[in-house]
């Protein structure tokens, strides 16, 4: 059964999109994590698309390798988080202004 | 239809992954994402990306929300504010995004004219190996340095900083 190019990118765009929305409405921080998590998969999406349209294995190689900088995106992250913590005991964003001047 | 039931399914299991109060229920609800963006990647003939989906998204990263999640103390996360003072806005960005992504899918004349063809390209798992480990082989060797420094950042960040164990050596060490 064949799927044509056009449904995987419009999936792509969508799932983006909703993580996109995700990431500027949500305030907790490991929610935001998440939003990025989502908008990494739809790009993945249109990638292995573009790799089964083209019969080019590039694509989902190069899908590898944007979940490995994933992985290492959310052991820092989460690292940040709870260093965060330590000095004080909140994942809202809008509590978190230490860096403001 | 195996193809609109994946991506209906993971359209509203992101949906609910970025709209629930539960932080536990947002990462269950992308687990679910996660899983049929897997079969997604099978219908494209990814098997190894598939694969990889599974082990790494929903195996490990998945996992390791939920301990941070169970690590800490969420008691005030119920009372807190779900969305910030400029949704609409966030909204309309990705509204937005979405339409101008749509009219460049129905504007471009490379991909208009295609009809979905019979897709005669099953790729294996062997000759993705292939692949990687000849023609990619300097990025593979790149993308493990990005871990090891990812790893050791993750130590360094999360380390708790008592006075003592400020500086050098350990804590075992200078704290008998």
């Amino acid at each position: 059964m064949a799927v044509s190019l056009n449904s995987f990118l419009l999936l792509s765009a969508v799932l983006f999109g909703i993580g996109m929305a995700g990431f500027l409405t949500r305030r907790n921080l490991i929610l935001m994590l998440i939003s990025v998590e989502i908008m990494l998969n739809a790009v993945n999406v249109s990638l292995a698309g573009f790799s089964m349209h083209l019969h080019d294995m590039g694509g989902q190689i190069f899908a590898v390798f944007v979940i490995a900088v994933a992985t290492a995106e959310v052991a820092v992250g989460l690292g940040i988080l709870i260093a965060l913590q330590r000095s004080r005991p909140t994942a809202h964003i809008d509590e978190l202004t230490q860096l403001k001047w | 239809m195996a193809f609109a039931y994946l991506a209906t399914a993971s359209v509203v299991a992101a949906v609910l992954a970025i709209t629930r109060r539960n932080p536990v229920h947002s990462v269950l609800w992308a687990l679910a994402l996660f899983v049929h963006v897997a079969g997604i990647y099978l219908m494209a003939g990814a098997q190894f990306l598939a694969a990889t989906q599974i082990i790494i998204y929903a195996g490990a990263i998945l996992v390791f929300y939920l301990i941070i999640l169970m690590l800490l103390d969420w008691t005030a996360e119920g009372a807190a504010q779900r969305y910030g003072a400029h949704w609409v806005l966030g909204v309309a960005a990705s509204l937005g995004f979405i339409a101008v992504m749509v009219f460049a899918l129905r504007s471009s004349r490379a991909l208009a004219g295609r009809q979905p063809q019979i897709n005669l390209w099953q790729p294996s798992v062997a000759e993705f190996g292939v692949k990687l480990f000849r023609g990619f082989a300097v990025p593979f060797e790149v993308a493990s340095l990005i871990l090891l420094a990812a790893i050791v950042g993750a130590v360094v960040l999360a380390r708790r900083k008592t006075p003592l164990a400020q500086g050098t050596g350990t804590r075992s060490q200078r704290n008998p």
